[in-house]
């Protein structure tokens, strides 16, 4: 989807002309309204615990496909993407619980808030033209720095966090549903897919063509007359905005944020895990990655609850589930490299 | 054509099966009513903990807690009014992570619990709490130190550790009475504090209680528990402001820098007085850290080493687990009598009756404490408070009120200066 | 993703780093703008707190701390100057060795100090098997499947020390460890032990690489592997021994410091970020560059707390990492590119 040669020559032609090449996009647009045809049912089939995984799945695949875009297409390794995340999560939270403001309406703002972060720290990273891992470091310092000054801040309840009231009935307008409600899930479906076909549609349009070139080739890239800079900037805000949704969701879905929940590393590793294992720079690499990662921690402790015979002296010390899950990540990325979309596209383009 | 048309179906598959392969529920189908005896007989009780991650030492004894009150309750003929039926503990691994737990507590409730004890880790607690609130499920709290849990008005959650509101309140009451009666008013203290919300929510109850009492407070201390390397810098603020004694509250490692801080400055104060501090009661502690922690006084929530039933407690959990018995398994072991409690009143298995009766309660206890169990409309423990220990001779010893006592408050009991 | 050129040392270099080839220069500009940003943090510390003393000590616990910092990043920066490997698992790792300590004092009886041999060694050998065993495939992929195994492996040591050891703390203590006096301030001896374990190990390292065969074909090797294999550098032979001397320094890292934390399986997760910045901020590859900027991370850390009361000092932290970062993109050592 992304060879060098193609991207460079598509963006060429662009800067010369204002029609684009021919570009299969309209099948991928095929397939995610297919799936989501597919998976509407699901949550009526599904019983409460196994529901909960499910929308966890596709918080995790929101947040992902919100770091693919500014990483995987846009070639800028972000290793703070808790900062949009948690933006969006206090933001969310914020607005509902000092001003009662909908959800939805925090969503928005928090998409606003992320985006114009995402540019600021874009702007003075490249600006200072820091690469590579220098940039992901200096993307991880934005989001610890977030994190330590909202757990300093009494602006936003230093470290205790918000909790959100619960309702005495269902509200669409409040997002807040009885638990185990299919509500919950179709909202976050309806959301993944807005974020999938969003991302198709960048990638169609040219500030995503110009994008990949730039990537794979900034000073060709440069040379060519784009506007390198402008186009990453957009790439930033666009990834922000995405995983900030996620970051609003859920915290009506858990119902409580905290600094740490918000802005931690472990949020930032998440959204890096799904894509790595579906295949980075792909379109469906974060799905495929959050659906195989989100259930397999579940999957593992389930396993190990009841141990073996021989592995039962093992029982009442924790951490078995943790070691195969670790396991089973190294298996999966050393097997196949570019993640599960990335290994199968590499075998059909061969044939 | 054909590829993208798999990928499609691929997807769906994986979403799909990936969500049902999950942990499955053991039988019960998910329009089952809550709780209820089981088809085996046995009624279901769920201990949500973090077993792994960094607060597993403490989770896991919190676990083992829960399991031998189970046993216990067992043993001696099980819930009588439901006709002796048997207990089942179903343990759960928390990770220390708010979704883990919380789609464990779900999965808890779906497999027939008919109550839940834990979580230990307050952004966890949160977060089953509501889950417990919206399943109508009673969550009963061991160990978690955030008040704005139960100020959220949730009628499913109670809490048997006192707030930290009567935490510092009673230790700086404490301080008053101990320093008073060895003959050394206390007219100043320092407070080092952990800046979280555990750490601040002590220091602000124990301020007010303290500059009640004609005690001033300052300078105030934050440190970052998570990354803090080293407190010396720290302590030779506490020296430079020549205090009468230092109150430190936080959590285990922080309270062992604390006191190797205490020993390489030699801050010069009557006492080192901990407020609900994660170390200075523990056995380990003067274990770990010797000489420098002789004389350490902690106010804090504790099982009463002077009843019996705690004694016997002990000696069980000593003898099964090989491990010397700490305040928050005792706790987990009260919280999963209270719901063995609550079952016996209620006569029955339902949730909701079962979280009636336990709002009523009253029941003796392991922990020292003012009175019997017994929650108030926010579900606070109204009789739990704190007592006050002293590290002497190498060991953690119950020395205030005198009605808990196993020996006298040494005051004042200036750190000694000795070779580690 | 691309992998920017830059990272692999460029031969025209003007900056002094010990891991290219070539005589090392001080760079006396850079050095005079650090200090004069620390006497200004310091001033304002002192102006804050309005204690000599209380600025002496954070100066003192900061460089003592620092150098802690600068140890646990050693070996971290050289795995990743000349394999390219950014190692999540170096913060995993350190517990182990900390956990070795521990046995090694407890279980054996042997003094602290002598446990250091032992550790070294053991985690030298370790960190050879992981290379060949796990890493090898991984060498030239991108960074995040390099922090996807890593991050694996440090789930695993961590997961399997709680597995083995339980989640009790336990602790290591140094016989005759006691509060020394220094410049107006108070430190422990054992404190103080690790940071001269800390200077004698990049003193070790630098001779290593500066003054022998093998520190030459690993220099070699970081400047550009391919050149290295055309005057016949076996450059696998050399990731493996790169990646277990950086182990190594974690275990050497672990024993030094077992006196001075309480010891539990994920007692080393909170050095690992802590160890990135450092690294980061001293040039990636750059040994005493590590030693510096630890140096630097301490003060910041200790000075940012009486500078900033009721803030975490982490946030002192990474402000100064950022715009250390801003000011000069490639660390304060690394190579320009």
């Amino acid at each position: 989807m992304s060879a060098p040669a193609d991207a460079t020559a598509a963006a060429s032609a662009a800067a010369r002309s204002d029609a684009l090449p021919r570009q299969p996009w309209n099948r991928p647009l095929a397939v995610v309204a297919v799936l989501t045809v597919l998976l509407v049912p699901l949550p009526l089939v599904l019983p409460g615990a196994q529901e909960a995984v499910a929308v966890r799945v596709l918080i995790f695949a929101l947040l992902s496909i919100g770091w693919n875009v500014m990483s995987g297409f846009g070639g800028m390794f972000s290793f703070g993407h808790a900062a949009y995340f948690g933006l969006g999560a206090y933001t969310t939270a914020w607005l509902l619980v000092e001003r009662g403001v909908s959800p939805w309406i925090g969503m928005a703002a928090g998409m606003v808030i992320a985006a114009a972060f995402a540019v600021v720290i874009g702007f003075l990273a490249l600006r200072y033209r820091l690469r590579g891992a220098y940039f992901a470091l200096a993307t991880f310092a934005f989001a610890e720095m977030l994190r330590l000054w909202a757990i300093g801040s009494d602006f936003v309840n230093r470290a205790e966090g918000y909790h959100v009231p619960l309702l005495p009935e269902s509200s669409w307008w409040y997002l807040q549903f009885e638990p185990g409600s299919p509500n919950y899930f179709w909202i976050a479906l309806a959301l993944t897919v807005a974020a999938l076909v969003v991302s198709i549609l960048f990638l169609r349009s040219r500030a995503g063509q110009f994008t990949l070139a730039a990537r794979d080739d900034a000073e060709a890239a440069a040379s060519l007359g784009i506007p390198v800079m402008r186009y990453k900037l957009t790439t930033m805000a666009l990834a922000g905005a995405i995983s900030s949704v996620a970051g609003a969701f859920y915290v009506q879905y858990y119902l409580f944020v905290d600094p740490d929940l918000a802005f931690g590393s472990s949020q930032s590793i998440q959204a890096i895990l799904p894509a790595v294992i579906g295949g980075v720079g792909t379109i469906w690499g974060p799905v495929i990655g959050a659906a195989v990662l989100g259930p397999l921690s579940d999957v593992t402790a389930t396993i190990l609850r009841n141990p073996p015979p021989f592995l039962e002296f093992l029982q009442g010390r924790g951490g078995l589930d943790v070691i195969l899950y670790g396991l089973l990540l190294i298996v999966i990325i050393r097997l196949l490299p570019k993640g599960i979309y990335g290994a199968l596209q590499e075998r059909w383009s061969r044939r | 054509m054909r590829k993208t048309w798999i990928a499609a179906v691929a997807c769906a598959l994986s979403l799909g099966l990936a969500a049902c392969g999950g942990s499955a529920p053991s039988g019960a189908a998910d329009d089952a009513p809550a709780g209820g005896v089981g088809p085996d007989g046995t009624i279901k009780i769920g201990s949500l903990h973090p077993l792994s991650g960094a607060a597993a030492a403490d989770g896991q004894q919190m676990d083992n807690g829960a399991r031998l009150a189970v046993e216990a309750i067992n043993e001696a003929g099980g819930i009588k009014s439901l006709g002796g039926a048997k207990l089942e503990l179903l343990s759960a691994d928390t990770q220390g992570k708010p979704e883990v737990g919380q789609s464990e507590a779900q999965r808890l409730v779906q497999e027939g619990a008919v109550g839940l004890v834990g979580t230990y880790q307050s952004a966890v607690t949160a977060n089953v709490s509501a889950v417990a609130e919206r399943n109508r499920v009673p969550l009963v709290i061991d160990v978690s130190t955030a008040d704005s849990i139960l100020q959220q008005g949730y009628q499913y959650t109670f809490r048997v550790q006192p707030s930290s509101t009567v935490l510092g309140a009673k230790g700086a009451q404490y301080l008053n009475e101990v320093a008073t009666a060895g003959g050394a008013p206390v007219r100043s203290v320092a407070i080092l504090h952990e800046q979280g919300p555990f750490g601040s929510a002590i220091r602000d109850s124990f301020t007010a209680e303290a500059e009640r009492l004609g005690i001033a407070v300052g300078p105030v201390i934050a440190y970052d528990a998570a990354s803090v390397p080293d407190l010396t810098t720290q302590m030779t603020q506490v020296k430079a402001a020549g205090v009468d004694v230092l109150v430190v509250t936080g959590y285990y490692r922080d309270g062992v820098l604390a006191a190797q801080a205490v020993q390489t400055v030699q801050p010069g104060v009557a006492a080192v007085y901990g407020v609900a501090n994660g170390a200075f009661d523990l056995p380990q502690f003067p274990a770990e850290v010797g000489q420098a922690g002789e004389g350490f006084f902690d106010a804090n929530y504790h099982a009463d080493m002077t009843k019996p039933e705690t004694q016997e407690l002990a000696r069980r959990f000593q003898e099964r687990f090989g491990d010397p018995i700490r305040t928050g398994a005792v706790l987990a072991y009260d919280a999963v009598r209270v719901i063995a409690h609550g079952l016996e009143t209620a006569g029955s298995a339902d949730p909701e009756k079962v979280r009636d009766a336990i709002a009523g309660a009253e029941l003796d206890t392991l922990l020292a404490s003012g009175g019997p169990i017994a929650f108030d409309e926010r579900g606070e423990n109204k009789n739990a408070i704190p007592i006050l220990m002293q590290v002497q001779g190498g060991a953690v010893r119950q020395v205030h009120p005198g009605e808990f006592a196993e020996a006298e408050p040494i005051y004042p009991a200036q750190p000694e200066l000795a070779t580690r | 993703m691309s992998r920017p050129a830059e990272d692999v040392a460029a031969p025209d270099d003007a900056a002094a780093t010990p891991t290219t080839a070539g005589a090392a220069r001080v760079p006396w500009a850079r050095a005079t703008a650090v200090v004069g940003v620390l006497v200004v943090a310091v001033a304002l510390a002192y102006l804050q707190s309005g204690s000599g003393i209380v600025v002496s000590q954070a100066v003192v616990t900061g460089i003592l701390v620092g150098g802690v910092y600068g140890l646990v990043a050693m070996g971290l920066t050289l795995i990743f100057g000349v394999l390219d490997i950014v190692n999540f698992a170096h913060g995993a790792f350190l517990a182990l060795a900390l956990f070795g300590t521990y046995w090694l004092v407890t279980a054996l009886g042997l003094h602290p100090l002598v446990a250091l041999a032992g550790n070294i060694v053991a985690m030298f050998v370790l960190g050879a098997l992981v290379q060949r065993g796990v890493l090898a495939g991984a060498m030239d992929r991108p960074l995040e499947n390099q922090l996807l195994i890593t991050l694996g492996l440090a789930m695993i040591i961590e997961n399997g020390l709680l597995l083995f050891f339980g989640a009790d703390p336990r602790s290591v203590a140094l016989p005759g460890d006691r509060g020394v006096a220094i410049l107006g301030a108070v430190a422990d001896l054992s404190r103080i032990l690790a940071f001269a374990g800390a200077l004698v190990l990049a003193g070790a390292l630098f001779l290593l690489l500066q003054r022998t065969r093998l520190g030459t074909a690993i220099r070699a090797v970081a400047a550009s592997s391919t050149g290295a294999e055309l005057v016949g550098i076996d450059t696998r032979r050399i990731y493996v021994l790169t990646f277990a001397i950086g182990t190594a320094c974690a275990g050497a890292a672990g024993t030094l410091l077992a006196p001075l934390v309480t010891i539990e399986p994920t007692t080393g997760a909170q050095f690992t970020i802590i160890a990135f910045v450092v690294v980061v901020l001293g040039g990636m590859g750059n040994v005493v560059g590590a030693l510096v900027s630890g140096l630097v991370i301490g003060l910041a850390e200790q000075l940012g707390g009486l500078l900033l009361p009721g803030q975490s000092p982490l946030l002192a932290v990474f402000i100064v990492f950022v715009l250390v970062l801003f000011l000069r993109p490639q660390g304060l050592f690394g190579r320009s590119g």
